[in-house]
């Protein structure tokens, strides 16, 4: 009734919560959080350690640390473990060098097609992982790729170039030209001015592409089971494995999602100040 | 003018040369094997001669497959219009202040970097039969209807949205935060309440943002196979399943058709969207087309 009036009046009226609301919508959101986020992650915790753990009862009846030991002991998730880490260090590698010139040619050129360049690169986002993962493993056939490492780190790239591209693209945008122009009249070569002035100022950007191809790798399901299983395992091929749902595990499903989680989390959470929230928007917010 | 069309040609030149690596690679990895398979669809990989449109008439005489076209759809709109929503509602939260907000807008992320395969597992944990939810409401005298492995496909919408939220919430709050203050001031001055400036002002000019984050996660969930194979009924079941499937027993050319379609359907999504995103911004004049086509 008196909204106008007081919009008015207090200059720039945006509306805040009183005292009271705001501890009932953080309330709200941290329990929403705990439920959504907590719970699971309790609830893989309690089945990884279950001993006996019969249907109707809340808590596990017993404990033990049995399953741990045994997939500790056993290789197969210890050598998928490392087959995950090493690819998705190569594929964050390589698509970082490959993106970073195409990027910069994207953001700093004037090119003529420049759109349907765009199109070409981003095209790989729009097709269905599973689709691209067929044509390619015909063609890998040919090449002796498929069921190797290297065949699953290319395959793997075609889905995380594009997003890289669009990161630095939008990172050496807000870069303005007056620095390297500057640089270069100082007498520094191109080479040089790219290196010492345009780097630096876009480590932003390289880091947030190189941890979502990080991740993306690490995480990858689709591609990486046509083009590389059964002879390449990664963590998420193994875990798949487990989760059939005539011979389900719950115990050991729960101890190879939770040795699947941890590298993910950690990298995620450290990364808490890299991945700048306007620089995610602005690389993945458009098509 | 000479000299200058001569270092315009130069820098053409140079921009080719970093674009090449980039483009060998798609070419050779993507634009090449999607060509290849649409050849091979069509029975052009036998020659001239073996042109048929046998294979995609299959997908629509098949009844399994003509009702994945279906399911690929219905598994695709379904989960987004649910996460939509809610982040919409998260967005609009997320930009007022609370205790522990920011603690908030680090933990709420997490299911970005959670593999697809987890998410399924852990709705599995909570809301399979026996589940922890079954659990919780049994002592209540309540018995949960099947969540998982559903005729209606309840598990994997669960999944989908429990693994997208973060996303869509994450590219919405950002088209809400670069929307200037200045304008929704100026709603409200002029005497439109808080819904009337949302639904009419911020919502519209946030809109190539949102939709973009709503292509892109329509896309993903219509063409995973993982999770509708794990925690989805066993029929009906979307495309991308009968494509493993029939990958798995060798049907090729079958294979590549479906690709080809459900590569088609999402093309075609997108180029719906671009037709309206353009008209939208005909519609709301200069403001809304400078971030549009970028």
């Amino acid at each position: 009734m008196n909204e106008a009036a007081s919009v008015a009046s207090a200059p720039p009226a945006r509306r805040h919560f009183e005292p009271e609301d705001r501890i009932w919508v953080s309330a709200g959101l941290f329990a929403a959080l705990a439920l959504a986020l907590g719970l699971p992650l309790v609830l893989l915790v309690l089945w990884s350690v279950a001993g006996r753990w019969p249907a109707p009862d809340l808590l596990p009846s017993s404990y033990t640390g049995a399953i741990w030991r045994a997939v500790l002991d056993d290789g197969d998730v210890l050598s998928a473990a490392v087959t995950s880490t090493v690819i998705a260090v190569l594929v964050t590698v390589l698509t970082a060098l490959v993106a970073f010139p195409a990027a910069w040619a994207m953001a700093k050129f004037p090119l003529r097609c420049k759109r349907a360049v765009e199109v070409f690169v981003l095209a790989p986002v729009i097709v269905p992982g599973i689709v691209v993962a067929v044509g390619v493993g015909q063609v890998f056939l040919a090449w002796g790729l498929t069921y190797t490492v290297p065949g699953v780190v290319l395959v793997q790239m075609v889905g995380t170039l594009p997003l890289m591209i669009r990161l630095l693209v939008a990172s050496f945008e807000t870069l303005p030209d007056e620095l390297i122009h500057a640089a270069r009249s100082l007498g520094a070569s191109p080479l040089r001015a790219v290196w010492h002035v345009a780097l630096p100022l876009c480590t932003p950007g390289l880091l947030a592409g190189a941890l979502l191809s990080f991740v993306g790798s690490f995480e990858e399901f689709d591609k990486t089971f046509l083009v590389g299983a059964p002879a390449v395992q990664t963590l998420p091929v193994l875990l798949y494995h487990h989760l059939d749902p005539y011979s389900l595990q719950f115990p050991l499903a729960a101890v190879v999602a939770l040795i699947l989680l941890l590298p993910v989390l950690v990298v995620f959470v450290l990364s808490g100040r890299i991945l700048r929230d306007d620089l995610m928007a602005a690389g993945m917010g458009k098509v | 003018m000479k000299n200058a069309s001569a270092a315009d040609n130069r820098a053409h030149l140079v921009a080719w040369a970093l674009l090449l690596p980039g483009l060998v690679f798609l070419g050779a990895l993507f634009a090449g094997p999607l060509l290849w398979s649409l050849a091979g669809s069509l029975g052009l990989d036998q020659g001239l001669a073996g042109f048929t449109l046998e294979h995609y008439a299959q997908i629509f005489t098949r009844p399994a497959l003509r009702s994945g076209l279906l399911v690929s759809i219905y598994y695709g709109v379904a989960p987004v219009a649910v996460t939509l929503v809610l982040s919409i509602g998260l967005a609009l939260l997320l930009r007022r202040h609370f205790r522990g907000r920011a603690w908030f807008n680090g933990l709420y992320k997490i299911p970005m970097a959670v593999p697809g395969i987890i998410a399924a597992l852990v709705v599995m944990t909570l809301a399979e039969r026996g589940g922890f939810l079954d659990r919780l409401a049994a002592p209540l005298g309540l018995a949960l209807p099947r969540l998982v492995r559903d005729p209606w496909g309840v598990g994997v919408i669960l999944t989908s949205v429990w693994k997208q939220l973060p996303f869509m919430t994450l590219v919405i709050t950002g088209a809400f935060a670069a929307i200037p203050q200045e304008v929704s001031h100026a709603a409200r001055t002029l005497g439109a309440g808080r819904w009337r400036t949302l639904l009419w002002v911020e919502l519209p000019m946030a809109l190539p943002g949102i939709s973009a984050a709503v292509l892109l996660t329509f896309i993903g969930t219509m063409g995973s196979f993982a999770i509708p194979d794990l925690v989805g009924p066993p029929s009906p079941r979307p495309l991308a399943v009968h494509m493993y499937a029939e990958f798995g027993s060798g049907h090729l050319p079958l294979v590549y058709a479906i690709g080809m379609l459900l590569s088609a359907f999402a093309v075609a999504v997108l180029l719906g969207y671009y037709a309206l995103s353009a008209r939208a911004a005909r519609l709301l004049g200069g403001s809304a087309r400078k971030d549009d086509h970028e």
